[in-house]
């Protein structure tokens, strides 16, 4: 893609208007700041950030097309749509991660042109990225004040950090927020929402003006979840502009003054509070209603292949966690980050000690390591996919990683036996281009995924795991790979997945077992009352 | 695909073919480039040096490969060539040379246990793990020998390191046959592809099914051998166990086989192109020698060669 004949001078012109702007109002900013920020927000609110028909191309995909955003002071505005939308893009684009293809970025109103984070950071506009990037052994008080530590001379010259100052100008940050905690901490024994409040008390430090969550709930307990609303409100209040993305759509319609939905890299609907509600949003999203989505329930399922009598290894039979999965069935462990659903899944598939007890077909056993599970007939594709290949072998050799032991002969790999399978496997799975020998590394993203689900069907287990298959990928690959669950199923496997949105367990799934903190704690079925919103209500979100 | 399509990316394919061919053709210009400057260099007598001077640095070198692959990396083997040499020195001149030989080779066997498990069951990173063994496989050997080499090997070994068979020296048969063993074991048999697997993505290995710790040790413990079966073939050219041999051996074997284009992350390499790699370090250091450079320039030119082919060997993977 080239860029627009005005690119490079415009960006000329931005940066010099940037510096020349750069400070002059510190809306948002604390202390003396704070008074006239929120009677700005409260008389007029301005536009602080907005991103004008911007275009963004990545190999293969056009990732937006034409998307404007404008984000006001005092204002949360929320960002929605499927994975694979855009909001991630467009974030990166704010933030001066990526840089537009075409179309321009405005910070309050003048044109800018990001070169990099940094530039942004400069124009007050902080994104809180879903992993906290705080530096554990520092101590919450260095953490706030990350890269503007308050320092002093010793003796007149040799400089020095002026530890009262950090610990007092932290302190009053944290403060502000409402936020009590012992400022001399070292960061790394915080939790996650912890993190988040320093992370968030940082970008305070630097006066930000924009404030960019990215799924900040994701991981949250629901206290958690409503003290960070209570910061967000007081942010709001002194006039910041928050760009909140979420997957929750009950939150959303809790929080957000403004919505914007975005669907394969386009703006699909805007609404203002009052004007949206869960379904309206669904359907913006999704461009379908909800029904249509749903898997159909006709599947006749057959006897229990896999089945998970206690998640806590103690031999008495404990009903109320018990897992069972049938031939061509597809059953959800729904969790947020955090839950135990990764580890319920890796631990079944003899990855993490300790090892669970478990029935498969009707015989008892217990996975000590992956090589014993699958020997039980049991597959797991891992939540990254650089986790299910060996990037620089080939699509070949990746596939044969299964068959290793079915070889007749330790000297000699069975070429016929494996080049035979893989040529079906790529025939049936589409795998693309059809060249067995390229190293998996050239492939796009969803062929990678077809090979992983070729390892499993070669070794013809009964039983594939699949761990959050279709977090961050876009919207195509996440059909085709509902498409393999469900093919796979069909087939008469026995399909056991996690996933974090509960939209999509809900949707995909035959049963739907809600785990928190390890435990589950609610399941249902397409026999009885099934919804997405009894899901919610299940994990407390 | 267009025919146009289809000849570019044939095109694309043949020069990505050439680009993985890098040291091969180096090699060839080299010695085409010393063949100009001395009538000397391809000379009966010289080629069969510089064969008998790579072969046992080459036996260390297939030992190393097999460890780089895997994900692993071995500083010891230069320590252990010292002490198999001596130890099958000891064993062959006081008992019997078959049983020399072979106890000369377990001890290098050994050590390559002790570094699997160091780094596997301990989960030392291997350049640490290596270096401690590097220090402490060489302070043995000082000690054993208290800092004397063993002399007085009897014929019947020592003819392991001068005597040829159908005019081609014993060494470079050895050589020939580990070869073409260790060639097949890491690239046609199952062993090999859980060598590659693991070393170029542990996880995904390991969730394939593969006791990546297994072979990781055991990619440990074939280098070790090999570096046994180097020191005993050392000590058999020598005619003696010295025990302050192999010094810098590691870092030779190391820069063949990234030479050869191998990957210092794992799961990446060809043992034929490792061999290769040897054959451009001695190569070039025995036409130095014949053009009459300074052995202090020598080391210069080598270090040169090596950044040098590490660096062209980044670009090319960056594409």
């Amino acid at each position: 893609m080239t860029a627009p004949a005005g690119g490079p001078a415009n960006g000329r012109t931005g940066a010099l208007v940037r510096r020349a702007n750069y400070n002059k109002k510190p809306v948002g900013a604390l202390g003396g700041a704070t008074a006239s920020g929120a009677g700005e927000a409260v008389t007029g609110r301005e536009s602080l950030l907005a991103a004008e028909q911007v275009f963004k191309h990545f190999a293969g995909t056009q990732a937006l097309a034409g998307v404007s955003v404008d984000c006001l002071g005092g204002e949360v505005h929320a960002l929605i749509g499927e994975n694979g939308a855009g909001k991630s893009t467009l974030i990166k684009i704010m933030g001066g991660v990526h840089r537009a293809d075409r179309g321009a970025i405005r910070v309050a109103g003048v044109p800018h042109v990001f070169a990099g984070p940094a530039d942004a950071l400069a124009a007050g506009i902080v994104t809180i990225p879903q992993e906290m990037r705080i530096v554990p052994a520092l101590s919450v008080a260095e953490n706030v004040l990350l890269g503007h530590v308050p320092m002093r001379r010793r003796a007149g010259i040799l400089p020095d950090v002026d530890r009262v100052a950090l610990r007092t100008r932290a302190a009053e940050i944290l403060q502000d927020l409402n936020f009590h905690i012992d400022v001399d901490r070292p960061a790394g024994t915080l939790t996650y929402a912890e993190r988040q409040l320093v992370m968030i008390a940082r970008a305070l430090s630097r006066r930000a003006r924009v404030l960019i969550l990215d799924e900040p709930t994701a991981a949250l307990e629901a206290r958690e979840v409503a003290r960070l609303f209570d910061v967000i409100a007081q942010l709001k209040a002194r006039g910041v502009a928050i760009v909140f993305i979420s997957h929750r759509l009950d939150e959303v319609v809790e929080l957000a003054d403004r919505c914007t939905v975005l669907r394969d890299g386009q703006v699909v609907d805007r609404c203002l509070r009052g004007e949206f509600d869960t379904e309206r949003l669904i359907r913006s999203m999704t461009g379908r209603d909800l029904e249509e989505l749903r898997r159909a329930h006709d599947a006749e399922f057959g006897a229990p292949v896999v089945e998970v009598p206690s998640l806590h290894g103690a031999a008495s039979s404990d009903v109320a966690s018990a897992i069972r999965v049938r031939a061509r069935e597809v059953v959800g462990l729904a969790g947020l980050l955090g839950s135990g659903t990764t580890q319920l899944l890796r631990r079944l598939f003899g990855a993490d000690a300790p090892a669970l007890r478990v029935t498969v077909n009707g015989a008892p056993a217990a996975p000590a390591s992956p090589a014993e599970a699958i020997g039980l007939g049991i597959g797991l594709v891992p939540g990254e996919r650089a986790h299910g290949l060996v990037m620089a072998m080939s699509v070949r050799d990746n596939i044969a990683l299964t068959l290793l032991d079915r070889n007749k002969r330790a000297w000699r790999l069975d070429g016929a036996m494996i080049d035979g399978l893989v040529a079906e496997l790529m025939e049936t799975l589409d795998i693309r281009p059809r060249d067995p020998q390229k190293p998996v590394s050239t492939l796009s993203g969803g062929n990678q995924q077809k090979v992983i689900f070729a390892k499993w069907l070669a070794r013809e287990v009964g039983v594939l795991l699949l761990d959050e298959p279709t977090h961050g990928i876009d919207i195509g690959a996440k059909t085709l790979i509902h498409r393999l669950m469900h093919d796979f199923a069909a087939r008469g496997g026995a399909i056991l997945f996690s996933s974090s949105e509960t939209l999509e367990v809900v949707s995909i799934s035959d049963s739907v077992l809600a785990m928190k903190k390890g435990e589950v704690v609610a399941r249902m079925d397409r026999s009885g009352d099934y919804s997405e919103k009894r899901l919610r209500e299940a994990l407390g979100g | 695909m267009s025919a146009a399509g289809t000849r570019t990316a044939g095109r694309q394919a043949g020069l990505h073919m050439l680009s993985g061919q890098i040291p091969l053709l180096a090699l060839i210009v080299l010695i085409a480039v010393s063949a100009l400057v001395s009538d000397r260099f391809l000379s009966l007598q010289n080629i069969s040096n510089v064969l008998i001077q790579t072969s046992i640095m080459a036996v260390v070198v297939i030992g190393m490969t097999l460890v780089i692959v895997g994900g692993g990396f071995d500083l010891s083997v230069g320590s252990v060539v010292a002490l198999s040499g001596c130890i099958a020195a000891y064993v062959v001149r006081d008992v019997d040379t078959t049983l020399g030989i072979v106890v000369g080779t377990l001890i290098g066997t050994a050590v390559g246990v002790v570094n699997g498990l160091i780094v596997t069951k301990l989960r030392v990173n291997p350049f640490i793990a290596t270096l401690g063994t590097m220090v402490l496989v060489r302070g043995a050997v000082l000690l054993i020998t208290d800092g004397r080499p063993v002399y007085d090997l009897p014929e019947g070994f020592t003819a392991i390191g001068g005597g040829n068979l159908f005019g081609v020296h014993y060494l470079i048969w050895i050589l020939a046959l580990l070869f073409v063993i260790f060639h097949w074991i890491l690239h046609r048999t199952p062993y090999g592809v859980r060598v590659f697997a693991s070393g170029g993505n542990r996880e995904a290995a390991f969730l394939s099914g593969i006791d990546v710790d297994r072979v990781t040790i055991s990619t440990f413990v074939w280098c070790g051998t090999l570096a046994g079966i180097a020191g005993v073939l050392l000590a058999a050219r020598l005619e003696s166990g010295n025990p302050t041999t192999g010094e810098f051996y590691e870092l030779t074997a190391i820069a063949a086989v990234v030479l050869g284009g191998a990957s210092l992350y794992g799961g990446e390499g060809k043992l034929y192109k490792s061999m290769v790699g040897v054959l451009i370090m001695v190569v070039l250091g025995n036409s130095l020698n014949i053009m009459g450079v300074p052995s202090y320039w020598q080391r210069v030119a080598i270090g040169v060669v090596i950044v040098a082919a590490a660096a062209a060997d980044r670009f090319r993977r960056r594409g």
